[in-house]
């Protein structure tokens, strides 16, 4: 071999060791410097997975979460979810010059971000959600000019983004949602052309929409959601022909909608609701063709609904809610064929509900409750997927269609407030997943089905306010399940069985306003969940139920205007009662005074009644008591010193002859001073009194005799043995 | 390469997006308030069942009451075997007239937030396990006519704020473990001295005109 190939070979041998440890040493370099930062964790032993980090010699090979490239150098650093209690500020920036990914997200990082992260300049992926980190975003961020996918999401970061955010040109996706952002959206985010999705949701971002958005060709997600955001939507966005999300939800947004939205023709979900957008409907929003969800609910929209949203065939869920929307449906609506969600309540349209609208055969929530609909009800639920179905508070009428019958998916129901017709027990059938039924308020006649009780779901059964005949069937007192019970202003006859007991489940019964008569059952007792009791405004006699005093959660009870006689029963647990109604019935007796531990009454009225007596001093201990009435009974005496009685107006104290004040402002007849009074509440006690002390004196004087007189018998026996005993020499001593 | 993994990052990113993208169906704030309180309680017994939040209004919901515009004005979940911690968020709950919560396993400390329920007129918390003060906020509620905290592990004083609510009618803070002396003005001038009974460090009601009372008590 030659002199000069020698050289080159000893050369190359001593360039490549020399490099090799050069490398060799970047290598170690680097994973000291990593060592050095994972030093200053806080939590240094949870940490399982960074067991791996000991050898710096298997840096690249065995270390967790770090991969290498060819040369052995830093260039992704995956670190999610592992469990690390730290801070940013000594991460060695400088020490790592190949950095390319960076996942630190799901951890307890704390502290700010520092702006060194700027000085990574090969960094592709940037990632630090989900983590503790404050401050603001820095400036020196807008440095990354290779970055592509830059997430801070679910941090508590404050302050604007920084304009400099608009240098990253590389950038594809900017997600910086549920942080405490504020400021304006800054319009330089307009130069991120390469741009696929954005999201900024969930902040307290202010100011207006750039219209600069609209340079954003490839976005295909913009999510802005849930933020304070003011002004117009900008026509700019007409530009966005690649959008397919658009969520601008809950916001401040005035103004219209532009119809340029109708030009974004890949939208598939449009969200504007909760805003303050005014004006109608734009009749364009019927181009897009791809559109699945449009959610405009919550706004102040106004004017008719455009026929051309009928068109859109791909359309599942569509919410005009709580608008001030005008006319009638569309006929329209009848071409939707993948309808799942249709929400229209709390609007002002009027007209009848077209017969197509409720066609859709994938239809599954019906809300259009709170409009001026007329006319009868379509036949709907013709897919059988019809579940929530709520039409209150309209002007419609007419039958329940046969359809409605045979409605096997209904889960929720709700007619009241029209003027429905019909006999109700054919127009239901049974329903196995039927949660809630609310009829009242209706026209409808004839007797209740048996039927319901094979709903074996039902948790609210109400009724009220119709013509509704006959007795309640049997059945009904076998539904457990049943939370509330409302079958009120009807002209319901007959007898409350002992099987009424079985509703342990009930929460309200509501029973007032029918002709309902004989005696409650004692078993009523065993609905101890019992909230709210009405069983006012019929014809129920006998004694009220002692049992009564069971129902430890109620609040209301109202018994009122019946034939119920015999005493007041001692209600003395129901610590939460506020209202006890007992007015208009035959009651008799005294008031009980146990009535006074309802600590929480606010209203008691035992007007039109045949109480007799005092009415006990206890109530003076009702503190919360506002408002009383014991017109028309027996009562007499004094009334309670609290302002409940001294305040009560003259028609709530009328009617009892024998009832006193000392008050003035009473026109009652003033209080005797006499003896009487001594007949209060506790009266038991006095007569005691005057009973025991002459019996205890005179024991106390007829024992004081006695033992005098045993005394000198004693003394006397003792002096004649004494002179008969004297000769025997035995003497008694005592 | 690079570009390879990138997108494929965006897609395992977007999954997490996925949940938190979707437009929110019509729903209602004290529905939400509601809910989050669900999630904040252990509810064995499932009394909360009915609770279901994607309705428009909590108003059919077991245990609520509603007034006439569908605003919350009743809670009623005494007695439920719940265990879990009270929420700031039911704040939100604007119309709320009678807050019951009797009688369970509740647990943490009353949120000084429940102040802000302006028409609150009963705030029943007692047979509970409620740690932490009586916040001195609840002297904003100037509706309120029950205050019944009995039963609980409440500490620190009796706030001197809550005399100036002139409609309260009962108060009873028995059975804990408060400190400091009893207020006598306004409305506590009427309530028994047994409402206040067993509290250890409770010293007695407070002596008019005499300097230093609530001495450690803080």
């Amino acid at each position: 071999m030659s002199f000069a190939m020698k050289n080159l070979r000893f050369s190359l041998i001593i360039f490549t060791t020399l490099s090799c440890s050069l490398v060799a040493s970047a290598t170690i370099s680097e994973a000291n410097a990593l060592l050095k930062w994972k030093s200053t964790f806080t939590n240094q032993k949870s940490s399982s997975k960074l067991s791996s980090w000991v050898d710096n010699t298997s840096f690249c090979t065995r270390w967790y979460g770090v991969s290498c490239n060819q040369e052995g150098s830093l260039i992704r650093l995956n670190l999610t979810d592992t469990a690390i209690e730290g801070t940013f500020q000594d991460f060695p920036f400088s020490s790592l010059p190949n950095l390319a990914y960076v996942d630190l997200s799901m951890n307890r990082f704390s502290g700010t971000i520092p702006p060194q992260f700027g000085s990574l300049s090969k960094l592709i992926y940037f990632d630090l959600s989900i983590n503790q980190l404050t401050g603001e975003i820095p400036p020196e961020l807008g440095n990354l000019r290779n970055l592509e996918t830059l997430h801070l999401v679910e941090n508590k970061l404050n302050g604007s983004i920084p304009s400099e955010i608009g240098l990253l040109t590389s950038l594809q996706e900017l997600a910086l949602y549920t942080n405490h952002l504020s400021g304006p959206i800054p319009s330089s985010i307009g130069n991120l052309t390469n741009l696929v999705n954005l999201y900024l949701f969930s902040n307290s971002i202010s100011g207006s929409l750039p219209s600069e958005i609209g340079n954003l060709t490839n976005l295909v997600e913009l999510c802005l959601d849930r933020n304070y955001l003011t002004g117009q939507i900008p026509p700019t966005f007409r530009k966005l022909k690649n959008l397919t999300l658009l969520n601008m939800f809950e916001n401040n947004l005035s103004g219209k909608i532009p119809p340029e939205i109708g030009d974004m023709a890949s939208l598939d979900s449009l969200s504007l609701s909760t805003n303050n957008l005014t004006g109608s409907i734009p009749s364009s929003l019927g181009n897009l063709k791809n559109l699945t969800i449009l959610h405009l609910y919550l706004n102040q929209l106004s004017g008719v609904i455009p026929p051309e949203l009928g068109n859109i065939e791909s359309m599942i869920d569509l919410e005009l809610s709580q608008n001030k929307l005008t006319g009638s449906v569309p006929d329209s609506f009848g071409n939707f064929t993948k309808l799942e969600f249709l929400y229209l309540r709390e609007n002002k349209l009027s007209g009848p509900i077209p017969p197509g609208v409720a066609n859709s055969p994938e239809l599954t929530v019906l809300q259009l409750d709170t409009n001026n609909f007329t006319g009868f009800l379509p036949e709907i639920c013709k897919g059988g997927k019809l579940q929530n179905l709520s039409l209150s508070d309209n002007h419609l009428e007419g039958p329940i269609p046969k359809s409605l019958r045979d409605c096997k998916s209904l889960v929720r129901a709700f007619f009241s407030g029209n003027g429905f017709n019909g006999d109700i027990s054919e127009a239901f059938g049974i329903y196995p997943y039927l949660d809630v039924i609310d009829l009242s308020h209706n026209n409808f006649h004839g007797e209740i089905s048996s039927n319901w009780a094979k709903s074996r779901k039902l948790g609210s059964l109400i009724m009220s306010n119709n013509n509704i005949t006959g007795a309640i069937p049997p059945e009904i007192w076998n539904m457990a399940q049943l939370g509330k019970l409302d079958l009120s202003t009807n002209n319901l006859t007959g007898e409350l069985p002992e099987a009424m007991g079985n509703l342990t489940g009930l929460l309200r019964l509501r029973l007032n306003g029918n002709q309902l008569s004989g005696r409650v059952p004692a078993t009523i007792s065993s609905l101890t969940n019992l909230e709210s009791l009405d069983l006012s405004s019929n014809i129920f006699s006998s004694k009220i139920p002692e049992t009564a005093d069971s129902f430890y959660k109620i609040y209301e009870l109202n018994l009122s205007r019946n034939k119920f006689d015999g005493r007041i029963p001692i209600l003395s647990k129901l610590t939460q009662l506020s209202l006890l109604d007992l007015s208009h019935n035959q009651l008799d007796g005294e008031i009980p005074s146990q009535l006074s531990s309802l600590q929480s009454l606010d209203l008691l009225d035992l007007s039109h009644n045949n109480l007799s007596g005092l009415i006990p001093t206890s109530f003076k201990d009702m503190k919360a008591l506002t408002y009383i009435d014991i017109s028309y009974n027996n009562l007499e005496g004094p009334l309670p010193d609290t302002p409940a009685f001294q305040k009560a107006a003259a028609d709530a104290l009328e009617g009892n002859r024998g009832l006193c004040s000392n008050t003035p402002t009473q026109r009652l007849k003033p209080c005797p001073i006499t003896t009487s009074w001594f007949k209060k509440s506790k009266k038991n006690d006095y007569i005691v009194v005057w009973i025991l002390v002459p019996i205890v004196g005179a024991l106390i004087i007829l024992s004081i005799c006695a033992r005098t007189f045993t005394y000198y018998l004693g003394k006397r026996k003792l002096s004649i043995r004494n002179n008969s005993d004297s000769k025997n020499g035995e003497k008694y001593f005592r | 390469m690079v570009a390879q993994n990138s997108r494929r990052d965006l897609l395992t990113a977007s999954l997490i997006l996925t949940l938190s993208l979707f437009p929110i169906t019509e729903a209602n704030s004290e529905g939400d308030a509601l809910h989050t309180f669900r999630q904040s309680l252990s509810d064995p017994d499932n009394v909360l069942q009915s609770w279901d939040s994607t309705l428009v209004n909590p108003c059919t919901w077991f245990h609520i009451t509603c007034n006439q515009h569908n605003q919350v004005t009743r809670l009623d979940l005494g007695n439920s075997n719940l265990s879990g911690h009270l929420v700031p968020e039911l704040e939100k709950l604007e119309h709320l007239q009678y807050l019951e919560l009797y009688k369970n396993k509740i647990q943490g400390t009353i949120p000084s937030e429940l102040a802000n329920l302006k028409s609150l007129i009963s705030l029943d918390l007692y047979n509970n396990n409620l740690t932490g003060k009586i916040p001195s906020s609840l002297g904003k509620l100037k509706s309120l006519v029950f205050l019944r905290l009995n039963e609980n592990r409440l500490t620190g004083p009796i706030p001197r704020e809550l005399t100036a609510i002139s409609s309260l009618k009962v108060v009873n803070v028995s059975g804990n473990d408060l400190c400091g002396t009893i207020p006598v003005e306004g409305p506590f001038e009427h309530i028994p001295l047994q409402n206040f009974e067993n509290n250890l460090r409770l010293e007695g009601p407070e002596l008019m005109g005499l300097a230093s009372y609530d001495t450690n008590c803080t």
